[in-house]
């Protein structure tokens, strides 16, 4: 079906397939046809976007007289800096790097689906599952790095030490469930948006699934936040430190 | 007026099987056991978006309750009226994978 791509994928299809087979067999998948499937390229389209607005943004940076694109980055750095210092009062400014850039990554990837042309990457689950097991391993990591190897495992035992043959595996699973959920959760939305949108496509007339693309807007941005704020929580959770 | 509905449900719920084995009479099993996979799937996904209905609709009566009661802490419940929303949604929507997926 390369007619029903998008023109992106078509072009890293029809001059890029040896880099293509060239990764596909470095994880020993066989070589195929047109190797560059739709979300990879959305994705590398999304990182070129905000790579190349954040280029432009640092030569414009001044602190008499800020810009318009100034002014909408100081926005963004703002309300993800109040969402931190929400969550995990001062101590969280260390990690706002990772915050930040997953929150933009998954902001800039949802709407990018609403350019008739484009698909949005996070329709895939494929990417959807790479940005929540990054996320999990982020978290882990960073409960690993604040509170030492053995504390952090001892918080999986619960309150109080005869509870541990009970908490244990309770904690394993919703530990486990966590990655899971962000997965699936931004994934189904993203999917269902446009599902319903074909399908009232089919049913109505041509411009009145606009409507739903409307509220898609809406659920791309809640989204996005939602996974920005779960990161935040289970940072939270995994560095807190009882005094 | 309930009791009406309530006899009708059950004139429905008896009379199903009848309807269905209408509907299927080819009895070829894998046209039976298909059209037994839609009808689960609507069930599943009219019964998990209902229940996830009435879910959010207490969640946010709370919300606003709370609000209407504590104007001072307006910020702090909206985030949490948000975070429970969409955690609750994303329960309607772990069934609709499944139904997609099957």
């Amino acid at each position: 079906m390369p007619e029903t791509e998008p023109w992106l994928t078509r072009i890293f299809n029809d001059y890029l397939p040896a880099a293509g087979n060239f990764f596909l067999n470095l994880v020993g998948l066989p070589h195929q046809a047109r190797p560059w499937a739709d979300y990879i390229t959305m994705q590398f389209l999304v990182v070129a976007i905000i790579v190349l607005l954040v280029t432009i943004l640092r030569s414009r940076l001044s602190v008499d007289r800020p810009g318009k694109l100034q002014h909408i980055f100081e926005l963004i750095y703002e309300f993800v800096l109040g969402q931190t210092e929400d969550q995990m009062g001062h101590g969280g400014i260390k990690y706002i790097g990772y915050f930040a850039t997953i929150f933009i990554f998954i902001l800039v990837a949802n709407l990018i689906g609403l350019i008739p042309g484009l698909e949005a990457p996070t329709m895939n689950p494929s990417v959807t599952a790479g940005c929540a097991v990054l996320t999990f391993l982020y978290y882990n990591f960073v409960g690993f790095q604040a509170n030492g190897l053995l504390r952090y495992t001892a918080h999986f035992a619960g309150p109080v030490w005869w509870l541990a043959p009970l908490m244990i595996p309770i904690e394993i699973v919703s530990h486990l469930a966590r990655p899971l959920s962000l997965a699936i959760r931004l994934y189904a939305n993203m999917f269902a948006g446009e599902k319903v949108t074909m399908v009232f496509l089919g049913l109505t007339y041509f411009a009145v699934p606009a409507v739903f693309m409307a509220l898609h807007v809406f659920v791309a941005l809640l989204q996005a936040y939602i996974f920005l704020l779960l990161t935040m929580i289970y940072v939270a959770g995994a560095t807190a430190h009882e005094h | 007026m309930t009791k009406k509905m309530m006899f009708l449900l059950a004139v429905l719920f008896v009379a199903s099987p009848m309807l269905f084995a209408q509907g299927t009479a080819s009895s070829d099993v894998a046209v039976q056991s298909k059209a037994y996979l839609e009808i689960g799937a609507a069930l599943a996904m009219a019964i998990a978006s209902g229940l996830c209905g009435l879910a959010q609709g207490k969640a946010v009566a709370g919300a606003t309750e709370a609000m209407a009661r504590n104007p001072g802490a307006i910020g702090a419940i909206r985030i949490m009226l948000i975070l429970g929303l969409a955690l609750i949604e994303s329960l309607a929507l772990y069934t609709l994978i499944i139904v997609i997926g099957k």
